[in-house]
């Protein structure tokens, strides 16, 4: 080798180390830390994590535009969170440190964040600003209830879902049936929207990640039972509940493909848009994916069947929020953001965007409400008491793990005929019941 | 008429030297041997390509038809997507974020597993056994457990939503396969070149650097691609040490346009598809080191 080759190696070497060193010292980095928080000059910068983004970012860009133009010297640097990593990065962030000023909370983490001791309490705030009566009353006892902590508020709600029945209207007027308003219509339209043998099924069961929430709401809404607790012990195996139970179950595979097994909302979404099914429980928010690739024409959404009687019950949404953040050191900057975002201006903007229910009051007269026929139909079902809400607990800081990874598994095995009704239930009640125990210990301490 | 046996496994031949010719049906059996039909070797291939190419076509479809469309051929064709994707949601920045990363995860990973497998390789020292050991059980930790640790670890040293903290972190994560790899590359390398060398006159590190680290080019394509894919596919890491926007990667970037609701097919198909090109390319070109850097290390290693 020649001398010149050697030389080269030394001075390739000498370039990376002298880049690597380089970008450590440009790193730019900061500790992360927040310090203990304080109300601050009101001024300066302060960082909002979205914990939803993706096509919410383009509405937040425009919300922090109109508030940055308002108030000039306040910059709001905007973090996207993916929502399956939310809860992570917040866990991450309180055990090493770097919390943002002001964040999206949803109800069901909500209480994991208070018992921690990270979240601002926000209630007299509230009232002494300009969205005091203005939030929709039975979001505020959501939020209240999720926290665990009595009658205080650890975020200011600023949205809700609901559940929502899409239906394919060629479908049905094709088969000659009605719009399926109660469970039995529910049934009946499945069975005859389903052509044995070909890809054309009457309902998309969602049997992976997310499933038993629509599984609650099946076994709710057919029973009737509007409480989720009798005393301490949880309603969930009730003898009606495990017959609703079992009734849904035998949907799969003889009105459903036999791949829902594993559908969680995007391969169930996806399979509804593009293919040739009945019907969806889903939500509002998937609203625009189905005008994308189906146009308006040709689905319609409503509110979760009723029963036979015409009454409806349904279980509770988890509410959408923003929390501030204990750690902040511009706690006035950061609350004067959550203020705006709250208002009726922002609030009606947002929701409008992410096809969900606004928060605040003045939003519901809306244009936007009334020309969407599914958001106004399930506000109109939440508001006319016409249903009954079943309160899920998500105060308790196991109801995640209970109502997600601890048991999806177990519904999967359901649908599959590996594991009764009867077993699942009991299954998931013994769990609720044990953590509504404990739950009930820590709060006597 | 008697029979000797000549070799092992060959066929006895007759005690007067004279040998039938194969019968036709023999002649066959020998060639079903010797020579496999080719649907044996296509069919499978065909398959395993079906598997592997069905999902990355569906998401190349995705990606350039009109959303709403389906048309099972990219027909209308539309590129509203990747623009959407490149310039709405900030994938030229996270693509080049990506890069920089990915190109400095493998610098490190490749300099210090070199380091490591050298001093594995050619030296004898009391805790070598344990050392490896301890390498091949660094694998069974998952990177998420130790995220509140290494989170500390940056925020101290004021590294957290630095690019660096993911690079050292990566580097980290992929050190103890890497000097495992090039330990194994280094040991085949003969010994006696190394000596040849100093006997020339050169010093360790310059037998090393003229001797044998061009006799290890394999080995390096290999582990330093290894590092660069893994890092340019990782996702937790990016997603928890870097705060702004505008210092994120690629796959945090996909992961943000799945909605909790809501999901844009079409832009996370163009965004798949972004994340995809430049792995694909980068294997095609070393494809040829690659085998041969893995063959080496696992027959020889």
């Amino acid at each position: 080798m020649t001398v010149s080759k050697v030389n080269r190696g030394r001075t390739a070497a000498a370039v990376s180390l002298t880049t690597v060193l380089a970008l450590a010292a440009t790193a730019c980095g900061d500790d992360g830390s927040g310090g203990s928080g304080s109300e601050g000059s009101g001024k300066g910068e302060i960082t909002l994590w979205d914990n939803n983004t993706g096509e919410r970012r383009d509405i937040w860009a425009q919300i922090i535009k109109d508030f940055e133009s308002q108030n000039k010297d306040i910059k709001v640097k905007y973090v996207g969170l993916p929502i399956d990593q939310v809860q992570q990065k917040y866990d991450t962030a309180i055990d090493g440190g770097g919390l943002p000023d002001v964040g999206g909370v949803g109800t069901a983490y909500l209480s994991n964040l208070v018992v921690r001791e990270v979240l601002e309490p926000v209630g007299d705030r509230v009232e002494a600003g300009p969205l005091k009566g203005k939030l929709v009353p039975s979001m505020v006892e959501s939020v209240k209830a999720a926290g665990g902590r009595g009658d205080e508020m650890y975020s200011v709600p600023s949205s809700t879902n609901n559940g929502t029945l899409w239906y394919r209207t060629d479908l049905f007027s094709r088969a000659g049936l009605e719009p399926p308003t109660t469970w039995p219509a529910f049934y009946e339209a499945a069975e005859k929207l389903t052509e044995p043998g070909t890809d054309r099924f009457g309902y998309t069961i969602r049997g992976g990640a997310g499933s038993i929430a629509p599984a609650l709401d099946a076994m709710y809404g057919q029973s009737g039972i509007t409480s989720f607790w009798k005393g301490d012990k949880t309603t969930v195996n009730d003898p009606k509940n495990v017959a609703a139970l079992e009734k849904y179950v035998a949907l799969y595979k003889k009105v459903t493909p036999s791949a829902d097994v594993n559908n969680d909302f995007i391969k169930m979404v996806a399979q509804y848009d593009n293919g040739s099914i009945g019907m969806l429980m889903h939500n509002l928010a998937s609203y625009q994916d189905h005008v994308k690739s189906l146009g308006k024409e040709k689905f319609k959404g409503l509110p979760y069947p009723a029963q036979a009687n015409g009454e409806r019950v349904q279980v509770s949404n988890p509410v959408d929020g923003l929390g501030l953040f204990k750690n902040s050191e511009n706690k006035a900057a950061a609350w004067k953001f959550i203020e705006f975002a709250a208002s009726h201006k922002s609030n009606s903007a947002w929701n409008e965007s992410a096809g969900s229910i606004p928060a605040n009051t003045d939003a519901a007269s809306d244009s936007w409400i009334q020309q969407a026929e599914p958001t106004a139909a399930a506000m109109k079902a939440l508001s006319d008491g016409s249903t009954k809400i079943v309160d899920l607990p998500y105060y308790l800081p196991d109801w995640n793990t209970i109502s997600k990874s601890g048991n999806e598994p177990n519904f999967q095995k359901v649908l599959l005929g590996d594991m009764s009704a009867q077993e699942f239930a009991d299954k998931v009640a013994g769990e609720l019941n044990a953590a509504q125990a404990e739950w009930n210990e820590q709060m006597k301490k | 008429m008697t029979a000797v046996l000549t070799e092992k496994g060959a066929p006895p031949v007759p005690a007067d030297g004279s040998r039938k010719p194969p019968s036709v049906r023999r002649k066959r059996r020998e060639r079903a041997f010797d020579e496999v039909p080719r649907w044996q070797i296509y069919l499978p291939l065909g398959l395993y390509l079906l598997f592997t190419l069905v999902p990355f076509y569906w998401m190349v479809l995705f990606s350039l038809r009109p959303a709403g469309s389906t048309s099972l051929v990219p027909w209308p064709m539309t590129f509203d997507h990747f623009e959407k994707v490149w310039n709405e949601r900030s994938f030229s920045v996270f693509f080049q974020n990506s890069a920089l990363i990915g190109v400095f995860t493998l610098i490190c990973t490749t300099g210090v597993a070199l380091a490591g497998g050298y001093a594995l390789a050619r030296f004898n020292f009391r805790i070598k056994q344990g050392f490896m050991l301890a390498l091949l059980c660094s694998q069974f930790i998952p990177g998420a457990l130790m995220l509140v640790p290494l989170f500390q670890i940056f925020k101290n040293l004021s590294l957290i939503n630095s690019p660096l903290s993911v690079v050292i972190a990566e580097t980290v994560f992929q050190l103890p396969l890497s000097i495992i790899l090039i330990s194994g590359f280094i040991k085949n390398v003969p010994y006696s070149l190394e000596e040849a060398a100093w006997v020339d006159g050169c010093s360790r590190l310059q037998a090393f650097r003229i001797v044998v680290l061009p006799m290890l080019r394999p080995g390096l394509i290999a582990v330093g691609s290894f590092a660069f894919v893994h890092s340019w596919n990782h996702f937790l890491f990016a997603l928890m040490f870097l705060m702004d926007q505008d210092k994120q990667t690629i796959p945090v970037g996909l992961s943000t346009l799945i909605g909790a609701d809501s999901v844009d097919f079409g832009a996370l198909a163009a965004g798949g598809v972004i994340s995809a090109v430049p792995v694909v390319i980068v294997f095609a070109f070393i494809q040829k080191w690659l085998i041969t850097g893995f063959s080496a290390g696992a027959v020889k290693g």
